[in-house]
């Protein structure tokens, strides 16, 4: 069943230090499709999309989460929906092995060990790192990083995963490994939105232009 | 005051931080507090950064203070409900004590944070500390706010990944904040690293001795205030355990 995963309506937002103004009167973003988003550098890509999850707050407007105003909703509730791919894989890593990242967050949560083991371990099989498991997290690759950053955010059963840059600095081969998670993704009917340049991203996997100049969405 | 030499400002800090380390007795530490405000104020000090970061800490001086009050349980009982001491006397000191601990030591970093960094290491190189010391101290200043940043962007990132502070109970925060410390660490590791690499690219440390472009000479009034400030500071050790 496809839904609005995310609709950000009549937002507006500045950074007080450098006066950075972005407006969006209304936009939505689906579970069925994967949007492609696009613009010069410092257009204000990654700005728009810390507002589609709650990471900048708007100065007006309102954020619906799976039709819920969103405004007010802790980011930790908001992720049990959507994940969000930093530009800066290491900066969202957190543990010692590959495991722990995994399994860490479970953890505190107090969920059940047994579940927690067994997703941990069906989606390292699925991003082909389940051999890596001891492995410490940052003698990865950037590549590497990127898919097990991507791996733990699945540990929600989240619903929309939106993807700042995924591909910067990676390889052909660790570039088609990272397309072939995106297309399991949406197999499995999660929405998706990336921010790339990449040809081989937009081939692939836009079905939806989402393009921003100066701080506005020009479709 | 305002143009005090930077080395004073240094000492000033580092003087004031080991005292508040020392100090255990709400009374004295808050004399200090009061004293190190008034110093302060006529170096100039940055009071919007200062009260920038202390509303951000406000919450975890509260935190702190409050674990002690509640969990130092010896002295007289001072709140007693149905028959249950909430709050001791010794629990009570404690709490205040180290609540104005880390308000001194959040104050000097503000005190600091109004200096130039140049003349930061001008003035210690002219003091023959090496400049490669000189240099980290300065570096050190100059990063906090990007460990500030990447701190910031973990917190984020972990609580979009399904955590609601709220709701995760007092031990596990504990867990929660060691993972956090890691991306900050590793960052902050990855950057030195980086940085040293590029500064011995470009001949850093080729020669041991440098041409000092500012010049910055100890006036009557930094002697004034050193001899004045270190009077002050040993008499206020030699009394807190004098009068212990
Ligand atoms: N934390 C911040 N404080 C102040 N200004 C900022 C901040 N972050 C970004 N900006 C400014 O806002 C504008 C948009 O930045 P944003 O990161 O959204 O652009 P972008 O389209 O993602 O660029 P890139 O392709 O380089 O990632 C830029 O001009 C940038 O300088
Ligand atoms: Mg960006």
């Amino acid at each position: 069943m496809p839904e609005t995963a995310i609709r950000l309506k009549d937002a507006i937002f500045t950074y007080p230090q450098s006066g950075f103004k972005v407006i969006c009167e209304d936009l939505s973003l689906n579970t069925d499709e994967t949007a492609l988003v696009t613009g010069k550098n410092g257009s204000g890509k990654t700005t728009l999309l810390k507002l589609c999850c709650g990471i900048l707050r708007p100065e007006s407007g309102t954020l619906f989460i799976f039709g819920e105003d969103a405004n007010k909703q802790s980011l930790g509730k908001i992720g049990q929906n959507v994940g969000y791919l930093f530009q800066e894989p290491s900066r969202q890593l957190f543990a010692a092995t590959v495991w722990d990242e995994m399994t860490f967050i479970g953890g505190i949560l107090g969920e059940d060990p047994e579940a927690i083991k067994e997703r941990a371990e069906s989606l390292l099989r699925r991003f082909n790192m389940l051999d890596m498991r001891e492995r410490s997290v940052y003698r990865l690759s950037r590549g590497e990083k990127q898919r097990l950053a991507i791996a733990a955010i699945l540990m929600r059963k989240i619903r929309y995963l939106i993807l700042d840059e995924p591909t910067t600095g990676l390889d052909g081969e660790n570039k088609k490994a990272l397309i072939e998670v995106i297309e399991s993704l949406q197999n499995d009917g999660i929405g998706i939105a990336i921010i790339s340049h990449d040809r081989g991203i937009i081939n692939c996997c836009g079905q939806k232009r989402i393009h921003v100049e100066g701080g506005r969405v020009v479709q | 005051m305002k143009t005090l030499d930077p080395r004073m400002k240094l000492f000033f800090v580092i003087v004031i931080t080991t005292l508040a380390l020392l100090f255990s007795h709400p009374l004295w530490m808050l004399c200090l507090s009061v004293t190190a405000l008034l110093i302060g104020f006529f170096m100039g000090a940055d009071f919007n950064v200062f009260f920038r970061k202390l509303i951000r800490f406000t919450k975890v001086l509260f935190i702190i203070a409050a674990v002690q009050i509640i969990f130092v349980r010896t002295g007289d009982a001072l709140v007693v409900i149905d028959g249950f001491a909430l709050v001791y006397y010794d629990g009570l000191m404690r709490g205040l004590n180290t609540a104005m601990r880390y308000f001194v030591i959040l104050y000097s970093a503000a005190v600091m944070a109004g200096e130039n960094s140049r003349r930061v290491i001008a003035s210690l190189t002219q003091m023959k500390v090496p400049y490669m010391f000189a240099f980290m101290v300065m570096i050190t200043l100059r990063f906090l706010p990007i460990y500030a940043e990447s701190f910031s962007d973990a917190m984020t990132s972990i609580q979009l990944r399904g955590v609601e502070l709220k709701k995760v109970r007092f031990g596990r925060k504990i867990r929660l904040y060691g993972h956090l410390l890691l991306p900050v660490v590793a960052d902050s590791i990855a950057k030195s690293q980086d940085l040293s690499a590029a500064m011995e690219a470009r001949g850093f440390g080729a020669k041991k001795t440098r041409t000092a472009y500012h010049v910055i000479e100890m006036r009557k009034s930094d002697f004034l205030f050193f001899v004045v400030f270190s009077l002050l500071s040993a008499g206020a050790i030699a009394g807190y355990y004098l009068l212990q």
